[in-house]
C-alpha cells in the first residue's frame, strides 16, 4: 500500500520546510502538520547562516530569488572567517567553490604545499575566489569566463521571517495546519509498534521536527550516540542587534578560551552568538540555551523519521544544521516507501543518513584537533583520540596532502583544504607528481590566478549596492 | 636532490600488467623512479583480459597514447557494452552499456519510469531500446560520443576490444624510449632483508643480481614475490565464483565484427566472444567440479563462430586475492595480487586501479605505514565491488538445467550482496555508492536483465500522468534508434579511423 497521509510535527523552519516539500515534490500526498512553535533550543531554528545548497533546496520547491531573499530580507554569504583558531596563520577564511586552479598533474593545493614548504606560498584563501570577494565586501553572482566563475554562496536568513515564508507557501500548495502549543498525545498501534495517530491526527508516515525533544520519534525508542567526547560545546547564547552598516559576506567566528564567538550580519540585523563548554567558561554568559552534540543511529524506526534537532545535534561551528535537514528532506522524497517502511529501505535511509552526520561531524571537530591554541579546553581537544574516519583523514593529510574519499560527505575537498591549510597543517612531503612543474613555474601560475581573481573581484559591485540593484531588477 | 630520492623500481614480470606499470612510472614519475623490468620469453603471458572498461582511455590518455595509433597497433575494436546471453533463462538476451538508461538528466534513474509501466502491464519493448549504447550496438554501429549533455549523443562511453599480445610490446616500446631497462631472464631466487624482510634483490637463471628498492610483482598467479617469498596468504572465493579453468580458443571471424564483447552462458559456466580486427577470440570459463578439461575444449570447438585459429588453450585459475596486495615494499599488480574472472573484463582495470593507487601514495625510500595501509584499503575496496557484481550474474538465474547452474542459483552469498539484492527487489533502487567501478546503470542493467523485477519504484515516478510517459518514452525510444541509424556502421568507422597495420 502506498503512502498516503504523512504528518508533520513541529511548526518551525525544519517543520514547514520539510512538510512544503514533501507537498510541493509529492504533490498526491496529504500532508498534515502540527505546528507547535519551535523548541528554544531546536538549534536550527535559530541559526541565520546557511550554507549554499539552501538555493538548491529553493530551486527544487519552485521558490524565487524574490521570495526567499528579498520578503524575508535575507542575504548573501561567500564563507567564514575565523580568527585566533591557530596562531600562524592567525585568520583564514572558509569560503564556497573552488581554492585555486587545477595545472600540471596533480591538484592546486599540492602546488601550494611545495610553495609552503619552500616559503613562497601566498595565504591559501588568497586563491579562493569567493573568499577574496567576500573580503572585499562585495557581492555578484558567478560569472562564466571570468576568474570568478564557479564558486558558491549560501544566505543569511532572518529565521522568524523565513519560517513565516516557508509556512505560507507549504499552507499555498495544499498542507494542512493543526495549531497547537504542544504536539499531544502519541499513540501506538499494538499490532506493531507503528505510530498511529498525533494528537488525534491519523497517519501513514510522521515526521518528528519537534527539535531535541523528539517528542515523536523517542516514543519508539530514545538510542543516541553522544559526540560529547570530542564535541565539549554544550552551551549557546544568541543575541542579535540592529545594525545600521552594510552586512558584510563573511562571517566572523572567532575562537575563545572556552569555545567560540559568531558575527553574522544581513539587512538592518546583526546576529552575534557565543558557543562554549559550560565545564571550562570561567564567566559563562547569562540565557544560555544548553544542548548535548550527536546523533540518533536510527534517525527512521517503524513509520517515524526524526528530522533536524530531532536526529542530530551539532554545533553551528560551519552551519550546516538547516543542511542537515534539507538533506534528510531529498532523502525521504527519493526513498519514500510503502506503508509497511520495510527495513531494508529504512536501513539503506538510516546508514545514508548517519554516514552523512558523522562526517560533518568530523569536518566540526577538525578545527578543534588542528588547533595550536593553549588554553586547557584546546589542549584536550588538541590531545583526545578522535574518531577513526577523521584520524584516516588526518593522517593521509598530514602525511602527503591525501583527502581519502568519503561517501556522503557535505563538505567539498576544497572546504577540508580550506580549513587545515588555513590552520596551518602543512603536510610533510610534497606529491611526487607535481615534480614534472618546477616550483618557480608553480609560483608565476599562482601569481596570474590570485591577480586574475583580485581584478575580477575589483570590479564588483559592494553587498549593498548589490542588493539594491537585484531588488530593483524583481520591482520591475 | 635527486641522488636520494631517486628510487630502483623492479618489476618482474613483462606482460600486460609489467608494462603497464612500467610505462605510467617512466612517463608519471622520471625524476623518482629508475625503473628496471625483468622478463622471460620462455613464460607465456596470460593474455585475457582483450576486453576493456572505459577507464582504460583515462589511462591511455595520462600517458600521452594516441588513440588510433594505439588502437591500429593493438588491431582493436570499439566496445559499448557486454552482451550477456542465456543467463537468466536460455534464450534471453541484454547488453550491459557503458552509459546510461534514459536521458540521464533526471533526478529519478530511468528504470522507474520503465518498472512503472511494466508493473502497470503496458509493454514499452526492453530496458536496451532506451540506452544509446545498447541501441548502438545492437545496430553494429558506432561512433565518439560529444560532451554535449543536453543531447542524447553524450549518455554513452566506450572502452576496446584489443589484442593483449600486442598491448605490452607497445607500452615497452614506450618505457623503453622513456629510459626504462628491460633484462630477459628468469628469477630463481629472492634476497630479502633478514632483519626486516624486505627483498633487497632478485636474482636470475645464470646468476645476475638485480638489486632494487621496491618490488613490482606482474609475475601473474605464480605471484613470486608477494606470494611465495613473502607468504602472503590468499582469500579464496571459489565458494561464490567456483569456475577456475578457461578453454581459450581464438577463430576467424565470420560474422560481423560487433562494438561490444559477448558472455554467452554454458552448461558448466559461460564463454567470451570478443571480437578484434583480425580474429575472433573465444573461450569457455568453467568450473573442473562439474565438466572436465577434455569437454570443455570439446565443447568450446564445437561453438566457435569460425575457423579455429590454434588448439584449445587451457588457463588454471582460482577466484580471490592475496590478504594485501603491497606488503614491505612489494606491490603486486595484476594476476600476482588476485583474480576474478573476466565475465565484466575487470582484469585491466584492475591493473589499472593499482597503478593509479601507486602513483597517488608513491612512497619515500622509508615506506610510511599510512601509504601502504591506504593502497590496501583502496584495492580491496575495488576486489569487494567486483567481486559482488560478479556473484549477482550467477546467482541471479532461473536456470535449473545443470549441475552448475543448480549450485550458483542456490549457493549462499555475501550479506554485502544480499542487502543490495533485496533493496532492488523491494524498491528497484541501487546501493549506492560512488567510489568503485561499477555505478548504478550497471547494476540495473543485470539485475533487469536477469529478471530480478522489483516489487516497488521511486515515488516521484508516479508524477507524469499515463498517456504522458507513455509519449515520452516512445519519444525517447525513437529517438534513441534515429539517431543511433544516423551513425556509421562500426566495421567502416574503424576502416576510416584506426586500420591494423599489418595482417595477422
Amino acid at each position: 500500500m502506498k503512502i498516503d497521509r504523512v504528518v508533520v510535527a513541529g511548526g518551525g523552519i525544519t517543520g514547514w520546510s520539510t512538510a512544503a516539500a514533501l507537498k510541493q515534490r509529492l504533490p498526491w500526498l496529504h500532508v498534515t502538520i502540527i505546528a507547535t512553535p519551535p523548541a528554544p533550543d531546536a538549534l536550527v531554528d535559530r541559526m541565520s547562516s546557511t550554507l549554499p545548497s539552501i538555493l538548491g533546496f529553493h530551486a527544487d520547491l519552485g521558490l524565487r530569488d524574490d521570495d526567499t531573499i528579498l520578503r524575508t530580507q535575507s542575504s548573501f554569504r561567500l564563507g567564514t572567517c575565523f580568527s585566533g583558531w591557530a596562531r600562524d596563520p592567525a585568520s583564514y577564511i572558509h569560503a564556497y567553490g573552488p581554492y585555486g586552479q587545477p595545472f600540471g598533474t596533480a591538484s592546486f593545493h599540492q602546488h601550494w604545499v611545495r610553495a609552503a614548504h619552500l616559503g613562497t606560498a601566498k595565504p591559501f584563501d588568497t586563491h579562493s575566489p569567493a573568499a577574496m570577494l567576500g573580503n572585499a565586501g562585495r557581492f555578484a553572482m558567478p560569472q562564466n569566463d571570468s576568474a570568478l566563475g564557479e564558486f558558491e554562496y549560501g544566505l543569511h536568513i532572518d529565521p522568524p521571517a523565513y519560517a513565516a515564508m516557508m509556512r505560507a507557501f507549504a499552507l499555498h500548495k495544499g498542507v494542512i495546519e493543526v495549531r497547537g502549543d504542544t504536539v499531544g498525545n502519541v499513540q501506538l498501534r499494538a499490532e506493531d509498534g507503528f505510530i498511529a495517530a498525533v494528537a488525534n491526527v491519523t497517519g501513514d508516515l510522521f515526521i518528528d521536527c519537534t527539535g531535541l525533544q523528539a517528542a515523536l520519534r523517542s516514543s519508539i525508542d530514545s538510542e543516541w550516540q553522544g559526540w560529547d567526547a570530542w564535541l565539549t560545546c554544550d552551551r549557546i547564547v544568541i543575541a542579535e542587534e540592529l545594525a545600521s552598516s552594510h552586512p558584510s559576506p563573511l562571517d566572523h567566528v572567532v575562537a575563545h578560551d572556552a569555545g567560540w564567538y559568531w558575527r553574522a550580519g544581513r539587512p538592518g540585523t546583526v546576529s552575534n552568538g557565543c558557543v562554549f563548554a559550560s565545564a571550562a567558561m570561567a564567566e559563562p554568559p547569562s540565557g544560555a540555551t544548553s544542548f548535548a552534540q550527536g546523533t540518533r543511529p536510527q534517525p527512521w524506526a517503524r513509520n517515524c523519521i526524526a528530522v533536524g534537532d530531532a536526529a542530530t545535534v551539532v554545533e553551528p561551528l560551519e552551519w550546516s544544521n538547516l543542511h542537515l535537514v534539507h538533506s534528510a528532506i531529498d532523502r525521504i522524497v527519493e526513498m519514500l516507501p510503502d506503508r509497511d517502511c520495510a527495513p531494508i529501505e529504512l536501513a539503506d535511509y538510516n546508514r545514508q543518513t548517519v554516514a552523512e552526520a558523522e562526517r560533518v561531524r568530523d569536518f566540526v571537530i577538525l578545527h578543534y584537533a588542528v588547533s595550536d591554541r593553549p588554553e586547557p579546553f584546546w589542549q584536550t581537544a588538541q590531545s583526545m583520540a578522535l574518531p577513526a574516519s577523521l584520524t584516516h583523514t588526518l593522517t593521509q593529510f598530514r602525511a602527503r596532502g591525501r583527502l581519502p574519499f568519503y561517501e556522503e560527505e557535505t563538505f567539498s575537498r576544497d572546504s577540508w583544504l580550506a580549513v587545515l591549510l588555513g590552520q596551518g597543517t602543512i603536510p610533510a612531503r610534497n606529491d611526487p607528481l607535481i615534480e614534472a612543474v618546477a616550483p618557480e613555474q608553480s609560483d608565476k601560475a599562482m601569481a596570474v590566478y590570485r591577480k586574475s581573481v583580485s581584478d575580477a573581484v575589483a570590479r564588483q559591485p559592494t553587498q549593498a549596492q548589490f542588493l539594491s540593484a537585484f531588488s530593483r531588477q524583481f520591482a520591475q | 636532490m635527486h641522488s636520494d630520492t631517486v628510487q630502483r623500481i623492479v618489476i618482474v614480470g613483462g606482460g600486460t600488467s609489467g608494462w603497464m606499470a612500467g610505462a605510467a612510472l617512466a612517463k608519471l614519475l622520471p625524476k623518482r623512479c629508475h625503473v628496471h623490468l625483468i622478463e622471460s620469453e620462455t613464460i607465456g603471458i596470460v593474455g585475457v583480459g582483450e576486453a576493456t572498461l572505459p577507464h582504460i582511455r583515462a589511462f591511455n590518455e595520462r600517458l600521452g597514447i594516441k588513440e588510433a595509433d594505439f588502437m591500429s597497433w593493438t588491431r582493436a575494436t570499439f566496445k559499448l557494452g557486454i552482451e550477456f546471453r542465456d543467463w537468466g533463462r536460455i534464450g534471453d538476451s541484454y547488453i550491459h552499456p557503458f552509459g546510461t538508461f534514459g536521458r540521464g538528466n533526471s533526478d529519478v534513474p530511468f528504470h522507474h519510469y520503465w518498472a512503472r509501466m511494466a508493473q502497470a502491464g503496458v509493454s514499452l519493448g526492453s530496458l536496451d531500446d532506451y540506452s544509446m549504447a545498447c541501441t548502438i550496438a545492437r545496430q553494429n554501429r558506432f561512433a565518439a560520443p560529444t560532451t554535449d549533455m543536453a543531447s542524447l549523443s553524450s549518455t554513452f562511453g566506450y572502452a576496446y576490444q584489443f589484442d593483449a599480445v600486442m598491448f605490452a610490446p607497445y607500452l615497452r616500446a614506450m618505457a623503453e624510449g622513456l629510459g626504462a631497462v628491460r633484462t630477459e631472464g628468469k628469477v630463481v631466487s629472492i634476497e630479502q632483508n633478514s632483519e626486516t624482510g624486505d627483498i633487497t634483490a632478485v636474482v636470475l637463471e645464470g646468476g645476475k643480481r638485480i638489486e632494487g628498492d621496491l618490488f613490482i610483482d606482474c609475475s601473474g598467479f605464480r605471484s613470486l614475490l608477494l606470494g611465495e617469498a613473502l607468504a602472503e596468504p590468499f582469500e579464496d572465493w571459489s565458494r561464490w565464483l567456483p569456475t577456475d579453468r578457461a578453454a581459450a580458443m581464438p577463430c576467424h571471424t565470420e560474422t560481423d565484427v560487433t562494438p561490444y564483447t559477448s558472455a554467452i552462458a554454458m552448461p558448466a559456466g559461460w564463454r567470451w566472444r570478443i571480437p578484434l580486427q583480425h580474429r575472433t577470440g573465444n573461450g569457455y570459463v568453467f568450473s573442473s567440479n562439474f565438466i572436465s578439461e577434455d569437454e570443455a575444449c570439446h565443447a568450446i570447438s564445437h561453438v566457435v563462430e569460425g575457423k579455429p585459429l590454434a588448439d584449445p588453450r587451457i588457463l588454471r585459475f582460482k577466484a580471490g586475492r592475496r590478504r594485501r596486495s603491497w606488503v614491505k615494499n612489494c606491490i603486486a599488480v595484476g594476476l600476482a595480487s588476485g583474480f576474478l574472472e573476466p565475465l565484466e573484463s575487470t582484469s585491466i582495470y584492475l591493473v589499472q586501479a593499482a597503478i593509479t593507487a601507486l602513483l597517488e601514495l608513491f612512497p619515500d625510500k622509508n615506506i610510511e605505514p599510512s601509504d601502504r595501509d591506504e593502497f590496501n584499503r583502496v584495492i580491496d575496496l575495488e576486489y569487494d565491488r567486483i567481486r559482488d557484481f560478479l556473484i549477482l550474474h550467477y546467482h541471479a538465474t532461473d536456470r535449473d538445467d545443470s549441475d552448475f547452474w543448480n549450485y550458483v542459483r542456490t549457493m549462499p552469498i555475501p550479506d554485502s550482496l544480499g542487502e543490495k539484492l533485496q533493496l532492488f527487489r523491494k524498491r528497484g533502487r541501487v546501493v549506492k555508492y560512488r567510489e568503485g567501478v561499477f555505478l548504478d546503470a550497471s547494476w540495473v542493467a543485470v539485475y533487469l536483465g536477469q529478471r530480478i523485477m522489483p516489487a516497488g519504484y521511486d515515488a516521484r515516478a508516479d508524477l507524469p500522468g499515463n498517456g504522458e510517459l507513455m509519449q515520452s518514452m516512445e519519444h525517447l525510444r525513437h529517438e534513441i534508434a534515429g539517431m543511433s541509424a544516423s551513425l556509421p556502421g562500426h566495421g567502416a568507422f574503424i576502416e576510416q579511423y584506426c586500420p591494423m597495420k599489418m595482417p595477422a
